[in-house]
């Protein structure tokens, strides 16, 4: 399969900020790429990049053969873009919306009809299309931002964390929609800071940190960077920063981080390690009040990689 | 084509907004209209605004002249205590001048007419004598009126020295003799001549005071038309300047509501969305000034000047408010920002520009002057202007100086928004 996506050693400085550090990456037709990273790791620099919002201070883009550098106005052609934000107008209806912005992607007449039709149906907002969207719900906001994206039948539609905010319904809503437009054919470029997403729904993944893409590839690939690692989640009885010190330096950890007022380890043999574990605390005169021994998953990929959590 | 989606896209959100709406219509017509009502009522198809009459009291001073056998004071009194005159002023009189000043300052009276002891005289010969007129200061129309009418019978006074001069000098040249009885024969025969004059213009109608809209050559009835359009005028400037920048600041609640990213994502040009918002800048300002236009002509019974002027001073205004609106919104970094800079730098520009003076008489020249330092000031000097008749030089000068303000305002914050959203 051809490329969708080419992304060479792209860079975007703000002043003294490097919000992306050189990274390259290719986004193969049909497939979902997903962007995983924290917030501020600069997933939505590099998507602003791709959909011509921003300009590079260096490197190249193509998005379907096409230089976004020498020809964006292809590039905006091919391309659907899912803001983060909502961006819809909300004293217009949804019908409204979408004939607005199939008009400005060039569309007329029966076509533009029968797409608002098409897409109305798709994003479940029949029922609703005459009804100004200021009073829909948040996840009806983020359908009809979805749809408008999709009026054009864009060769690739890039969607910048369209889950953020909503109840898990719209949620999964969303997923199965993005699954469905990618059986469909559509190449998606995903990006994220919810790791189950990113491993639900992606071919390919690139995990990014501080700018810079840390890692890169199918959820297997990335899964064996952790290697024979296990992951272990403590709960003590005391303010965990007190314990971290004293835990992180026991035989056989790898690795350990505070999330979401637990100790995460990254450690070679759980069997052994937890032992110790209890010891260690018992000495310092706190207990562990809970012990959760996970599969290794993305969370701990980035863990291994960065020595913080991915919610950090 | 995108170029005329996007302007009508937005000017449907435009006319969809409630509060824009009023600020457009309801809000300066409802404050010409509480002036209107104020001042005595509205006209309808046969409604007229009446004035309260102004209660004036007289102190003559003047004894008159016996060379001339007349007292011009007494003839003014008289003037002003005519039946014809009774609906505009209610006039006493006293002999001492200092009590008729002390009624005006004890609020019994509205003003004080000083007439002094060498009126006659003066009006006779080549001296000047100072006539004085006090009054309470919130009277400004009918200060207006009282000025008007002595104006008027002092305008007579000059006229009857003008034809008396001019006989006596064709006499003179002809080698005819000149006596005082030709004197008093041509003063009142002139007087006479002007009487019938009066008469016949006039009909039944009362001498003194006719009070014409400036655009008019016809006197109308109704004196509160003229200040009517001044104030108008001057309202709709005001919200035509807010218009003008509430319009451009669309562009920065559209780059706030995330919209405007994603239209720059869409294949149309920036020039081509950016455009299309200055665009309908104009666009919104041209219809709410016909609009104010139309409405404040049925519901005042404002006669506006001639469709070439009301042209012009249009024109002028919707170039101004649209350039000034891009220009002062450029400035601003979130819409935030917007309520304290339109709330406060238009209300300061436009009370600067004397858009809320207007129709008050007595304005210090320097304070006109100073009008036309802000754009407001200039849009008010058209609209005045445009209520003459014909196209003035005036009138010309201020378009001139709106189209060109407007055109360099514009320029200045369309290269500041291309900047930013390069």
């Amino acid at each position: 399969m051809a490329d969708a996506i080419v992304v060479q050693k792209l860079r975007k400085q703000f002043g003294d900020l490097v919000a992306v550090d050189g990274i390259s990456f290719q986004v193969t037709q049909g497939e979902i790429f997903s962007l995983l990273g924290p917030n501020g790791a600069g997933k939505s620099t590099t998507i602003s990049m791709i959909s011509t919002l921003l300009e590079p201070n260096s490197g190249e883009i193509s998005v379907m053969g096409c230089s976004v550098r020498k020809d964006p106005m292809a590039v905006k052609a091919a391309i659907g873009v899912v803001p983060q934000e909502i961006a819809i107008y909300p004293d217009l209806s949804a019908q409204e919306n979408l004939v607005f912005w199939g008009k400005m992607y060039g569309l007329r007449g029966d076509t533009l009809n029968r797409r608002v039709k098409d897409i109305l149906e798709v994003i479940g907002l029949t029922d609703r299309q005459k009804g100004r969207s200021e009073h829909f719900s948040g996840g009806m906001k983020r359908r009809l931002n979805i749809g408008i994206a999709l009026m054009h039948q864009p060769q690739v539609v890039i969607m910048d964390e369209p889950t953020v905010g909503i109840d898990p319904q719209s949620r999964r809503n969303i997923l199965d929609g993005v699954k469905e437009l990618n059986r469909q054919g559509m190449t998606v470029l995903y990006t994220t800071h919810y790791m189950e997403e990113a491993q639900e729904l992606s071919d390919h993944i690139a995990i990014m940190d501080h700018g810079k893409v840390i890692a890169c590839g199918t959820y297997p690939e990335l899964i064996k960077i952790v290697g024979e690692l296990d992951r272990v989640d403590l709960g003590l009885s005391v303010d965990p920063n007190l314990g971290i010190e004293s835990l992180g330096k026991v035989d056989g950890v790898a690795k350990v981080s505070l999330e979401d007022g637990k100790i995460s380890f990254l450690v070679q043999d759980s069997n052994l390690v937890l032992p110790r574990l209890f010891e260690t605390a018992s000495r310092n005169s706190f207990r562990i009040t809970s012990v959760e021994i996970k599969e290794p998953n993305l969370e701990a990929v980035f863990l291994h990689l960065t020595g913080r959590a991915l919610r950090d | 084509m995108k170029l005329s989606t996007l302007i009508l896209k937005d000017l449907r959100r435009a006319f969809l907004n409630p509060f824009g709406l009023s600020m457009m219509f309801v809000a300066p017509l409802l404050i010409t209209g509480l002036i209107a009502l104020a001042f005595g009522g509205m006209g309808g198809e046969d409604a007229q605004v009446s004035i309260q009459a102004t209660r004036l009291v007289v102190a003559n001073l003047d004894p008159g002249s016996a060379q001339a056998g007349f007292s011009a004071g007494q003839l003014l009194t008289d003037f002003l205590m005519d039946e014809s005159v009774s609906n505009l002023v209610q006039v006493t009189s006293m002999d001492d001048a200092e009590a008729a000043k002390a009624a005006v300052l004890g609020g019994e009276q509205g003003a004080a007419l000083i007439i002094p002891a060498d009126f006659t005289t003066a009006l006779i010969s080549d001296k000047s004598s100072t006539l004085h007129l006090y009054h309470d200061p919130t009277l400004t129309i009918g200060a207006g009126i009282v000025r008007s009418l002595i104006a008027q019978f002092v305008d007579g006074f000059s006229g009857t020295r003008i034809a008396s001069d001019v006989t006596i000098s064709q006499f003179s040249g002809r080698g005819l003799p000149v006596d005082e009885g030709l004197h008093h024969q041509v003063a009142q025969e002139y007087t006479a001549w002007v009487t019938s004059m009066g008469e016949q213009g006039s009909g039944q109608d009362p001498i003194g005071l006719t009070i014409r809209t400036p655009a008019d050559t016809e006197p109308v009835e109704n004196p509160i038309q003229g200040i009517m359009a001044r104030i108008m005028a001057g309202m709709m400037i005001f919200f035509a300047f807010w218009t003008g920048a509430n319009s451009a600041l669309s562009i920065l609640r559209e780059d706030e509501e995330a919209t405007l990213p994603r239209l720059f994502t869409t294949p149309t040009s920036r020039q081509t969305i950016l455009g299309a918002k200055m665009i309908v800048c104009a666009l919104t300002v041209a219809i709410e000034v016909v609009v104010l236009l139309v409405l404040s002509s049925l519901l005042f019974r404002i006669e506006w000047g001639s469709p070439a002027s009301i042209a012009l001073a249009s024109v002028g205004l919707v170039v101004i408010t649209a350039g000034f609106g891009v220009f002062l919104i450029s400035f601003l970094k979130s819409s935030r920002q917007a309520g304290g800079v339109m709330g406060g730098a238009l209300t300061m520009l436009g009370m600067l520009g004397g858009l809320f003076t207007e129709g008050i008489q007595n304005i210090p020249a320097a304070f006109k002057t100073l009008n036309l330092v802000t754009p407001h000031g200039w849009a008010l000097k058209a609209w005045n202007a445009s209520l003459g008749p014909g196209v003035g030089p005036d009138l010309l000068l201020a378009f001139a100086v709106l189209v060109g303000l407007g055109a360099l305002f514009f320029a200045l914050g369309a290269r500041k928004f291309s900047r930013r959203f390069a």
